[in-house]
């Protein structure tokens, strides 16, 4: 048997020679990085690149332990009261109530209708998203609340993009949300507070994610696959891969179609009744249980689009401070 | 050179190499390689004046921290799915067949996942970006001895750690050890992790 190290290199997830990422000339993007390093009046600030890794600015950064979220919306609140004369929109969720069905529907049905659907016409295609969306954060060292938010990205014919996100929670329209994290404090921002307001350059990519997905459930298998590097044989793989797909992409009736398609024939969702979604729209829930997670996919039941998301936990994690049913995230997407 | 023009190459040279650096470390999640190259060549600009003679060690020095970074921002529940998930495995209801069963990527992957992070680390650079020792203590900020060091006793985790997947009757005990503290349980790790 070859050595570990050997073994090891053969298992290199993306080798020298891998499609995107061989070597060859810089991309647009990367030389247009460069020539604002080198000329740019960008490369001023002590903190040019700050927001480049979007998740890490998305945090409240305080220096808060991990507790358990029931402490921590307490401790947020203690910390709030009295700042404003209306509540704020605190950032720990409840979870989404599911009224169980007397006839659920089976997600090969809901496949179905949306192929009906489709066929009928409907919504095109667009690249670019509109999602409003939260996560628990967890670490030891780091805060436990983060900053619900709403991002919009739009794609122009030249290959520009641009993208919008601001504080916003979905179920506190028009009050202060609790975020701001210039300074490392936790503080109230107004509702619709602009987080990050960018345009991009023109850009090209013929890779999923940012290559048109196929309309068809194979060709969507294999597409996602792709976009992951990896495949989807597994439920959350494949649920992870959806919201990877629907963070660049508005779909249209046929990929809602195939993705329903796709969903259905992975078997393992089980129709769990009616919900309305964070944004008010009536959907259909179908959960997978795993490994102590308790994933919720929400769909429009007349056209099959994905509405939502939701991952809560389904067991006690007193290590973690998390309880059953705490929400761990949440991602609802609209055109 | 100056300074500038010398950053500048190493950009156009190592761009596609710090990629895959951080492409293999994200997990599939392809979307934020670009934005994590830029942070990392961003930092490296700031930081220009230190940009070693060969600089892709360097480099790769400073993705690791971008990276870390990243990954704490990035939905610290994401790593609590892994660690939920990896409980799980730990209880027995995760089963991994084993190198004979499965093609190599998927139980070297396995194998490597159960090491401690900093083993994974000095095991990547080595086999995937084909650092050599000396490149290794520049990229984990070390001396060359104590890269040398680190580099011997991951590997021999990592051969202990197959030879239990090659041989999982015969180590049934060890099923319920995971990533919290690998040390625990194989004798190399007695010496700690460097």
């Amino acid at each position: 048997m070859a050595d570990e190290l050997d073994l090891l290199r053969r298992a290199d997830p993306v080798p020298a020679d891998a499609p995107h990422l061989g070597d060859g000339p810089l991309p647009a993007r990367a030389e247009q990085h460069l020539e604002q390093l080198l000329h740019g009046p960008s490369t001023a600030p002590h903190r040019p690149a700050a927001r480049l890794l979007r998740p890490a600015r998305r945090r409240v950064r305080a220096a808060w332990g991990l507790a358990a979220s029931a402490v921590v919306a307490v401790t947020v609140a203690a910390l709030l009261l009295g700042s404003t004369g209306a509540p704020p929109a605190l950032a720990a969720p409840r979870p989404l109530a599911v009224l169980a069905d007397a006839t659920p529907l089976p997600l090969d049905r809901l496949a179905d209708r949306a192929e009906r659907a489709a066929a009928d016409g409907g919504p095109a295609l667009r690249k670019g998203t509109h999602v409003r969306s939260w996560s628990l954060g967890m670490s030891d060292d780091e805060p436990p609340v983060t900053l619900p938010e709403e991002r919009v990205v739009r794609w122009t014919a030249d290959g520009r993009h641009t993208e919008l996100v601001v504080a916003t929670d979905p179920r506190h329209p028009g009050r202060p949300v609790l975020g701001g994290d210039e300074d490392g404090t936790p503080r109230l921002v107004e509702d619709g507070h602009v987080l990050r307001h960018r345009t991009y350059p023109p850009s090209w990519s013929d890779a999923p994610p940012q290559s048109p997905p196929p309309h068809d459930a194979a060709g969507l298998r294999a597409y996602l696959g792709e976009a992951r590097h990896g495949d989807v044989t597994g439920t959350p793989e494949l649920l992870d891969a959806t919201a990877l797909l629907l963070d660049h992409w508005t779909l249209g009736a046929r990929e809602s179609a195939a993705l329903t398609r796709l969903l259905a024939e992975d078997g393992r969702l089980r129709p769990a009744g009616r919900v309305t979604d964070r944004l008010g729209r009536p959907g259909h829930a179908y959960v997978s249980e795993e490994s102590g997670v308790r994933r919720m996919l929400i769909l429009d039941p007349v056209t099959g689009a994905v509405l939502g998301m939701e991952t809560t936990f389904s067991e006690d994690r007193p290590e973690y401070g998390v309880r059953a049913g705490d929400v761990m995230e949440y991602s609802a997407w609209s055109r | 050179m100056s300074n500038d023009e010398i950053f500048a190459a190493a950009y156009r040279e190592h761009y596609w190499a710090v990629s895959r650096y951080v492409a293999r470390r994200l997990d599939g999640r392809t979307g934020e390689v670009e934005e994590v190259v830029a942070e990392v060549f961003t930092v490296a600009w700031r930081r220009r004046a230190e940009l070693p003679h060969t600089p892709l060690p360097w480099l790769y020095g400073v993705a690791r921290n971008c990276l870390s970074n990243a990954v704490r921002g990035r939905g610290r529940h994401r790593r609590l799915l892994d660690r939920l998930g990896n409980d799980h495995a730990a209880h027995g209801r995760h089963l991994t067949s084993g190198p004979e069963a499965e093609p190599p990527g998927g139980w070297v992957h396995e194998a490597l996942a159960r090491l401690s992070g900093k083993d994974q680390e000095v095991l990547r650079l080595t086999a995937w970006e084909e650092l050599g020792v000396d490149e290794l203590a520049v990229a984990l900020g070390c001396g060359s001895r104590a890269a040398a060091m680190r580099l011997h006793r991951a590997r021999a985790r990592l051969r202990a750690e197959i030879d239990r997947m090659r041989h999982p009757a015969a180590t049934a005990p060890h099923t319920a050890r995971r990533t919290r503290n690998p040390a625990a349980t194989t004798p190399a790790k007695e010496h700690g992790h460097g």
